[in-house]
């Protein structure tokens, strides 16, 4: 690819990052060629932009909602925008490995896949998913294409099946027993090759 | 007195080096001028080709080879299953080189297009599902995705010994260290300097033969020595970058007017295809030396060259294009219908301009092989004379070329359907990807209009396959607020996740006595 950058990554960081995230030296290179291309301003850290700027996110319904939770769990925040190192980068996508059972400490277990989702719902990120933030979520997902009425119902029985102590919104302890019937693992899991 | 005499000795070689050197550029550039004039080839650079890819990919290996003895010494970790040795495999082409399976993604497009297998569901666990689908295949479009990659060169299988294409995090060996030093020193001093001429030489006579030719009273003379003046021209400039082209299915070739359609990967594309053929140019009027060359090319055939102010004028530049298709004795014209530099691994969306003009379109495909030298022009990265200088001092140009058989406008078929079906074609005889996505998004951001269009495909996914939108079953959410919670929580006992709405309406009726007066009338409603 012709990338000349000065950004390069040194065998000791490949090493430190693959003992955090159990990726292998292979894919730690592999996804540094990504974030470099992503990076296009080589600025050696992403923003929300750039991650916006790759077309097939800008077109997923959730992928403002995605973003946020990417720089909400492992972002930096510098002059009030949010940055993204590649360190960061790679432990955020470690959540999506294919859980390996056998190992008790990894990052991507499923408790750690339900908690991705969990931020991406609570926007205010008190640790609570309330009905308006719901609807919120709903909204990004049909767009203007359902009565405010019907996003209310849906909102409202969503809310309802789930909230088990009925205070009106949803824990995080709520919304993993609510998931418990859900393929968590097959669902956020995404298979690297090699 | 020996340091004194090997200086000599130095002196002498490099007295008689130069005193050939000049002589040896100009007898080369003699003969190409002769072989391009007459339309023959010695087949030299074929056969330099093949001997380069061989060095290549030897040079692959002996790299893989010694990384594989690194790797292995620094080696800690316990034995598994994927820490053994890979066997060293040839890789032949990039779209080996994938980070990821793509599996969420596909599941969300099969879902938006309706395509999926969805047991009756309620909304909520639909929702809730597809969120999580979505999460996923946001995150894999994070990792890897199909669209920026086409902007940016293409990832080699092997290294080619030019440093434009190293990694930054490469292992280079003292072996092919020596080989980039002897390749470096073979394109700077002996490649380029006779590039140069030869370019200088194709521009020189394209110029002023065309004007030349302009002179000419007898239309058929004319058209036959500009013809000829063209080839010759275009000739000398690809063998001016080292081009090896082959054409595919000659006998498809437009000879008689209309207008020739290929996929746009670099400034080069006309010259590659003019070389073959001769075609009539459509562009903006450029000032300078670009609009010299312009006004001598005019003189002697019809070119199509626009003001900056009629190029914004969509219905002039259209009206102009037809009339000049429509003339027989014009040259056929060439288009780019995706509108900017593609990576040549995929063909992206068409416009659909240049598909309204005429019904019958001559489609041709275009596929480099960037392993001697990537002709793809990044324009958002290289500058116009930085990248000319990039082509100059690689090794090759190497390309193939399909003439496809002339396409027409099917019936009821629009400009956009027209323009899809040939885009398909031409992605189908190059080998490349067909994507629907627009290379305008080289720079601009995604518009708005998608994703409303991915909103509203997720609104029918649900309205279609979920209760989302029956009456019925809003109404009946009033009645199970008002029933009193014993009530209730009895009614759902009796119902279960998988029963489907009719299921779920008659379990319902039987226990709730409005329910049931309000389907007799809803059914009613209908009949």
């Amino acid at each position: 690819m012709g990338n000349n950058s000065s950004l390069m990554l040194r065998d000791e960081e490949i090493d430190v990052i693959s003992k955090e995230t159990e990726f292998n030296r292979n894919q730690i290179v592999r996804l540094y060629s990504r974030f470099l291309s992503l990076d296009k301003k080589a600025q050696g850290f992403l923003e929300r932009e750039d991650l916006l700027n790759v077309p097939e996110l800008a077109v997923n319904p959730l992928g403002d909602r995605i973003v946020d939770a990417f720089f909400t769990l492992a972002g930096d925040e510098i002059d009030n925008e949010k940055r993204l190192n590649f360190r960061q980068f790679v432990r955020v996508l470690a959540f999506f490995q294919p859980v390996d059972r056998s190992k008790k400490n990894s990052l991507n277990g499923r408790r750690d896949k339900l908690k991705f989702a969990f931020i991406m719902y609570d926007l205010n990120k008190n640790g609570y998913i309330t009905r308006e933030e719901f609807k919120v979520i709903l909204n990004s997902m049909v767009g203007a294409n359902i009565t405010t009425d019907q996003l209310d119902k849906i909102a409202d029985r969503t809310i309802e099946e789930a909230d088990v102590d009925h205070d009106g919104r949803i824990s995080f302890e709520e919304f993993c027993k609510a998931m418990e019937k859900t393929d968590i693992e097959e669902k956020m899991s995404i298979r690297f090759l090699n | 007195s020996t340091i004194a005499a090997s200086a000599m000795l130095l002196q002498f070689v490099v007295g008689l080096a130069s005193l050939f050197y000049l002589p040896f550029i100009f007898s080369i550039v003699l003969l190409v001028i002769f072989l391009s004039a007459t339309g023959l080839t010695l087949g030299i650079r074929k056969r330099i080709a093949h001997l380069l890819i061989a060095i290549f990919e030897w040079g692959s290996d002996v790299s893989e080879s010694e990384e594989q003895v690194s790797e292995s010494v620094g080696e800690t970790r316990e034995e598994t299953a994927e820490e053994q040795p890979a066997p060293i495999r040839k890789r032949h082409s990039s779209s080996d080189l994938r980070i990821i399976k793509r599996e969420h993604s596909e599941l969300i497009d099969s879902k938006l297009l309706g395509q999926d297998v969805l047991k009756k569901k309620s909304t909520v666990s639909v929702l809730v599902d597809d969120s999580l689908d979505f999460i996923s295949a946001g995150i894999e479009s994070i990792i890897e995705d199909n669209v920026t990659s086409r902007f940016s060169a293409e990832q080699l299988p092997s290294w080619n010994l030019l440093s434009r294409t190293k990694y930054t995090f490469m292992h280079i060996s003292p072996k092919l260290t020596i080989l980039w030093i002897l390749g470096f020193y073979f394109r700077y001093l002996i490649l380029v300097p006779i590039r140069v001429c030869l370019f200088c030489v194709g521009m020189a006579s394209m110029v002023f033969i065309t004007s030349a030719v302009g002179y000419v009273p007898n239309k058929a003379v004319k058209k036959w020595l500009n013809r000829r003046a063209m080839l010759t021209s275009m000739r000398i400039f690809s063998r001016s970058f080292s081009s090896i082209v082959n054409f595919h299915d000659r006998h498809n070739r437009a000879t008689q007017g209309g207008i020739c359609v290929a996929n746009h990967t670099s400034p080069m594309d006309v010259m590659i295809l003019s070389c073959d053929n001769c075609y009539a140019m459509v562009g903006q009027k450029q000032g300078g030396i670009l609009g010299f060359i312009q006004k001598s090319l005019s003189k002697a055939e019809h070119h199509i060259w626009f003001e900056r102010s009629e190029a914004k004028d969509r219905m002039a530049v259209s009206n102009r294009m037809r009339e000049h298709v429509e003339d027989p004795t014009k040259l056929p014209i060439i288009i780019f219908p995706e509108g900017t530099c593609i990576n040549n691994t995929s063909v992206m969306m068409f416009k659909k301009g240049s598909f309204e003009i005429s019904e019958t379109i001559y489609p041709v495909a275009m596929k480099y092989d960037s392993r001697l030298g990537d002709a793809f022009w990044n324009s958002s990265k290289q500058s116009y004379g930085e990248y000319m200088w990039m082509m100059m001092t690689s090794w090759a140009i190497t390309a193939d070329v399909w003439y496809l058989p002339p396409m027409t406008r099917m019936e009821g078929e629009d400009s956009i359907a027209f323009a899809r079906r040939v885009k398909k074609a031409i992605a189908k005889a190059g080998g490349l990807v067909d994507l629907e996505w627009d290379g305008a998004l080289k720079r601009e951001k995604v518009s708005n209009k998608l994703i409303a269009l991915q909103q509203k495909l997720y609104f029918e996914r649900l309205s279609t396959r979920t209760s989302m939108c029956s009456e019925i079953t809003d109404d009946s959410i009033d009645i199970l607020k008002n029933m009193s919670e014993d009530d209730r929580n009895q009614l759902f006992k009796c119902l279960d996740e998988a029963d489907d709405d009719n299921a779920v309406i008659r379990k319902v009726s039987e226990f709730i006595p409005e329910v049931a007066a309000l389907v007799t009338e809803a059914v009613k409603a209908e009949e």
